[in-house]
């Protein structure tokens, strides 16, 4: 562009209008467009780069006062997939589960321990936190949830065997109780031991049988109640006067 | 951690086991290693060219993406390269890769530019000095090297960054994946840019007289390049 001008400049009386003239000394004062030192700007320059300089768009409400959703939808782990599967599994197929704090136990200990319990058929899993607590929010043990802190294990069985459970775990001071959902019931630890100490069902349902029969079996005493009570009062009367007339005969009739 | 009731609550879970990368899509050239350049080309320049600075000046054109490698050098500013750094480049990344499972290719040709030099200790004139060495010229955004092969980012980093620095302009190493996340957020912060009076704007339609001022370069420039410096703040 400077060469045009200066060609121009040369031609005729043809000059631009607008234009200005630089004078043929411009070119060679100061250095070329690329050095290697950092060229001074001229000061109208400066002044138009810290004109156009780029401003961040800043919205009404800053971004850390809105509500942030921490960690949305990260992909989940196929591991744990399974082992959740294998924990509603465990809860749909077993009557009684009995959740313990367990604190570390020796190996030979532990393996006692399910020893035991197996020979009960009661099965001992263990569970983590982070697995169980989205099963049980969205199935009917809601309110185990709180149950679910620390280290824990799970006591299923298919039948509800609390006295030999129980024995066993007072054999064992490293696992301790905390509650338990026996037959859709949730028990707390004085729960639990209430229910040890009731009789077996058969004795119960024995006594139930009992409780209602007897009720059926007072009817007919109550009904021939007066009846019995009439034919009493005539036996004694006749004994009596038998006994006034002794030797004199029976009246007829 | 306390939990409810203030009982500690242990933060282990389960372990998340990541998968391996997968490097099925690499394919290796014949020689891994970096060719030897020449100091000079194989037909050396017989007659002396000017100095053009202009091939140092602005954005380059050639070898902004990858073509082969995953990782590379990318230039943040004009320079030439000479027979030294190249030698620098070879020997280091030659050293630091595994040639078994990486690979490095270079993206600038030898040395093709010649530079002359008058001797030391004459005066002005007596014509154009004898031609003293060649350069290649390298513009800003354009890829030294790449290296590839069955790596990550992490290990190639630390030896492409000690190249970078002995470079003569400034040099970051960069990922396929770091060099899309940069245009990227060079284009968000060219559309979020709340300011209304931008370089380009008020250069385009010469607002105020500024183009007394400025370059007719500086049309296609816009104020991200100052001779053979690249503004990596601007706009």
């Amino acid at each position: 562009a400077v060469a045009v001008k200066m060609a121009a400049l040369g031609g005729g009386g043809t000059r631009w209008r607008r234009a200005w003239l630089p004078a043929l000394q411009l070119l060679r004062r100061g250095s070329k467009a690329v050095t290697r030192h950092w060229k001074a700007m001229h000061f109208q320059r400066q002044k138009l780069l810290a004109v156009t300089e780029y401003l961040p768009p800043r919205p009404a409400v800053p971004p850390r006062c809105l509500p942030r959703h921490a960690a949305e939808g990260h992909e989940e782990d196929a591991q744990a997939r399974v082992l959740r599967r294998q924990v509603e599994e465990t809860l749909r197929s077993s009557r009684m589960v009995a959740v313990c704090q367990y604190n570390s136990m020796p190996d030979e200990d532990l393996v006692t321990l399910r020893h035991y319990l197996r020979k009960h058929g009661i099965r001992v899993q263990f569970v983590l936190n982070e697995v169980v607590r989205p099963v049980l929010a969205q199935s009917k043990y809601r309110n185990l949830l709180p149950l679910f802190v620390c280290r824990n294990i799970l006591l299923v069985s298919p039948e509800a065997r609390a006295r030999e459970m129980l024995r066993v775990l007072k054999g064992v001071p490293q696992v301790n109780l905390l509650g338990a959902c026996i037959d859709d019931t949730i028990l707390s630890r004085q729960g639990v031991e209430n229910l040890a100490q009731l009789p077996p069902l058969e004795v119960s349902q024995g006594q139930t049988v009992a409780a209602l029969a007897l009720l059926s079996s007072q009817t007919s005493s109550l009904l021939q109640r007066g009846p019995a009570h009439l034919t009493a009062l005539l036996d004694e009367h006749i004994r009596r006067l038998r006994d006034a007339e002794g030797p004199t005969e029976p009246p007829p009739g | 951690p306390a939990g409810p009731g203030g009982v500690a609550v242990p933060r282990a879970g389960l372990k998340k086991l990541a998968l391996p990368p997968d490097y099925s899509g690499i394919t290796f050239p014949e020689k891994p290693k970096l060719k030897f350049m020449d100091k000079v080309p194989a037909v050396p320049k017989v007659r002396r060219e000017p100095r053009r600075l202009r091939d140092i000046r602005g954005p380059s054109h050639v070898a902004t993406d990858f073509t082969q490698g995953q990782y590379g050098i990318l230039a943040l500013g004009g320079g030439y390269l000479h027979w030294g750094h190249f030698e620098m480049i070879r020997l280091t990344i030659g050293r630091s890769i595994d040639p078994k499972s990486m690979f490095a290719v270079w993206r600038v040709p030898a040395p093709y530019k010649s530079v002359t030099r008058k001797s030391l200790g004459h005066r002005m004139g007596g014509g154009k000095g004898p031609v003293d060495h060649y350069v290649t010229a390298v513009k800003s955004g354009r890829l030294v090297v790449e290296v590839g092969g069955r790596c990550e980012f992490e290990e190639v980093r630390p030896f492409l960054a000690r190249v970078a620095q002995k470079l003569p302009f400034p040099a970051i190493p960069v990922s396929r994946e770091s060099l899309r996340e940069m245009r990227r957020e060079e284009e968000e912060k060219r559309l979020g840019n709340q300011n209304p009076w931008t370089f380009e704007r008020v250069v385009a339609s010469n607002m105020l007289g500024m183009r007394k001022y400025l370059s007719p370069y500086d049309l296609r420039l816009k104020g991200r390049y100052w001779g053979k410096f690249f503004l990596k703040h601007r706009v």
